[in-house]
């Protein structure tokens, strides 16, 4: 195990000062997730514009550094992409975090892949993975609009 | 008395946990186990393994004295007045869902009220929350005081004509703070409620004497006081046990069954539907035998020379923040760190080999009144050490460091 890995500069950073924090300007999908063990909660807002494309994102929500940064991480890189590119990058994302050793995706620039791949730390503490995914769940929830509220328990 | 040798008695104690000693600051969720009650398990299932109560072969009828003979200690280590006053269940939250449900049926009617406090865990709640549903009763909350107490006053406070049941904690697990319980049951029944206690964290560290403290009911959650898993235990007034209609049906609870008629047994069976954890039950007397050589105001005395050692070592650190300041208290310390999430603080201590909860520790009413989403908690047992604070410590400023905070 290791701390170091684990609490990176950048996911110390994005947990400190979250990006995309708070509720967007007339977004048309959402949804929330939470972790009934912990208490995490997060809500997910995205407007996706007639062309599909993910005009904005943005996140309210409360959780440790690990989950915060994520959702920060994540709010950033989906931001300008199309649903479908969105959905190929969060397949990705939690493929790596599950098994998979690296990202496949080719939408994604190095330095981004470089970022995201910062939370790969998680995968050395089985209690933390669900802190790490929680948002890309909930963000796949809001994208098909079902309604339904993500649980890390379900 | 001699922590070390009592610490020896812990098999754990001599595990490296990831190549660590373990400083184990989580009793108030689970407590571990002597080896006595670790050996006595095995012993039964290799040497005197039989179900009770049913078969007249030897095995069963000296298993069920046994199992039996736990129930008159844990009569005796309470001080209830009979012997059928001592219901076993799968746990303290069977034990609460098992009052809720049986006085729902048989004593509330709709428009009735229940007084429950801010300080209770879930198990103390949802079983109650469940006849507002299926009989429309309501609900209230004493309130915290801003000391994480709740004075009697409070819960004078919160009783109006309609209420039927005062259910409370006798420790809470969150701010340590001890209840009142006999002045409360005086204030209670002089207005004719019955006094139910959740004494998960109560039975494990306080004396517990169920005549003078003169609840209704009381529950007992084994696990946490160094005995099995599975197993919990509800006192309740014989006359209360006698009146309330029966929880659970199944075998070993009847008197007789037929086609159109079932009649039910005597107590404490008629609470006792199916085969019950036995070899927890019998286990179980060792960890009375246990807590009974070292003595309950031994145990008292360590627990609150650490807890305030523990308050002493955590307010010298400038950036943990202790929950709740109560007067009586037991041995439980609830923090947060500014800038750090407790989850991140369990995680970052784990690594240390120091075990702490981190969470709402099941009371979510409490850490919304806080309007803290969680908090990171230690709470000490029989074997823990002043020493365990200072590594707890030491393990908090790793994690400022780790964090940038100074």
């Amino acid at each position: 195990m290791n701390l170091k890995e684990l609490y990176q500069e950048i996911i110390l950073e994005h947990g400190k000062n979250p990006r995309n924090l708070g509720k967007t300007d007339n977004f048309n999908k959402d949804a929330k997730g939470n972790n009934p063990l912990c208490g995490d909660n997060v809500h997910v807002y995205l407007k996706l514009n007639d062309q599909r494309k993910v005009e904005d994102i943005s996140f309210e929500g409360s959780g440790c550094a690990i989950s915060m940064a994520s959702a920060s991480i994540m709010t950033d890189l989906i931001k300008g992409k199309s649903d479908n590119e969105a959905k190929e990058i969060i397949e990705d994302f939690l493929g790596m975090i599950k098994e998979s050793p690296e990202l496949k995706n080719k939408i994604l620039k190095e330095d981004d892949k470089t970022k995201l791949m910062c939370l790969s730390g998680v995968k050395q503490y089985p209690m933390r993975v669900k802190c790490a995914t929680l948002s890309w769940h909930t963000l796949v929830s809001a994208m098909e609009n079902n309604g339904k509220q993500v649980s890390t328990e379900d | 008395m001699n922590i070390n040798a009592i610490k020896k008695e812990f098999p754990i104690f001599e595990e490296k946990i990831q190549n660590n000693d373990l400083v184990y600051l989580d009793s108030a969720n689970s407590s571990q186990k002597p080896r006595v009650v670790i050996d006595r398990i095995n012993e039964f299932y290799t040497k005197e393994f039989s179900n009770v109560g049913r078969s007249i072969h030897y095995l069963a009828v000296a298993a069920t004295n046994l199992y039996e003979s736990t129930r008159s200690s844990v009569q005796k280590y309470i001080n209830a007045k009979d012997k059928n006053e001592i219901v076993f269940t799968k746990g303290a939250t069977e034990a609460l869902n098992l009052v809720a449900n049986t006085l729902g049926q048989k004593y509330l009617k709709e428009g009735d009220e229940i007084l429950l406090t801010e300080l209770e865990h879930h198990s103390n709640y949802v079983p109650w929350h469940y006849l507002r549903k299926s009989k429309n009763i309501k609900i209230n909350f004493a309130e915290i005081n801003e000391l994480g107490e709740i004075p009697i006053e409070n819960i004078e406070k919160k009783i109006t004509s309609k209420t039927k049941i005062i259910a409370i904690n006798h420790l809470s697990n969150v701010t340590g703070a001890i209840l009142p319980i006999k002045e409360i049951s005086e204030l209670a029944h002089s207005k004719g409620i019955i006094v139910v206690v959740d004494g998960c964290q109560g039975a494990p560290h306080l004396k517990i004497d169920v005549q003078d403290l003169d609840c209704d009911f009381y529950a007992i959650s084994c696990h946490k006081m160094y005995g099995p898993t599975g197993l919990g235990i509800l006192y309740g007034k014989k006359k209360w046990l006698e009146e309330l209609p029966p929880y659970q049906g199944g075998g070993g609870m009847i008197k007789e069954v037929k086609k159109d008629r079932i009649t039910y047994g005597d107590l404490p069976n008629k609470y006792e539907a199916g085969t019950m954890a036995t070899a927890q039950v019998i286990a179980f007397d060792q960890s009375i035998k246990f807590l009974e050589n070292i003595g309950i105001e031994n145990i008292m005395r360590h627990e609150k020379e650490l807890v305030e050692y523990g308050q002493e070592v955590l307010r010298k650190n400038n950036s943990v923040r202790l929950i709740g300041n109560p007067k009586n208290r037991g041995g439980v310390l609830s923090f947060t760190i500014e800038g750090v999430h407790p989850h991140d603080i369990a995680t970052i201590l784990d690594e240390d080999g120091v075990a702490i909860r981190a969470g709402h520790h099941c009371c979510q009413i409490l850490h919304d009144k806080l309007e803290i989403p969680a908090s990171a908690r230690a709470s000490v047992g029989v074997y823990n050490t002043k020493e365990d604070f200072d590594q707890l410590n030491d393990s908090i400023n790793k994690c400022k460091k780790i964090f940038n905070l100074k």
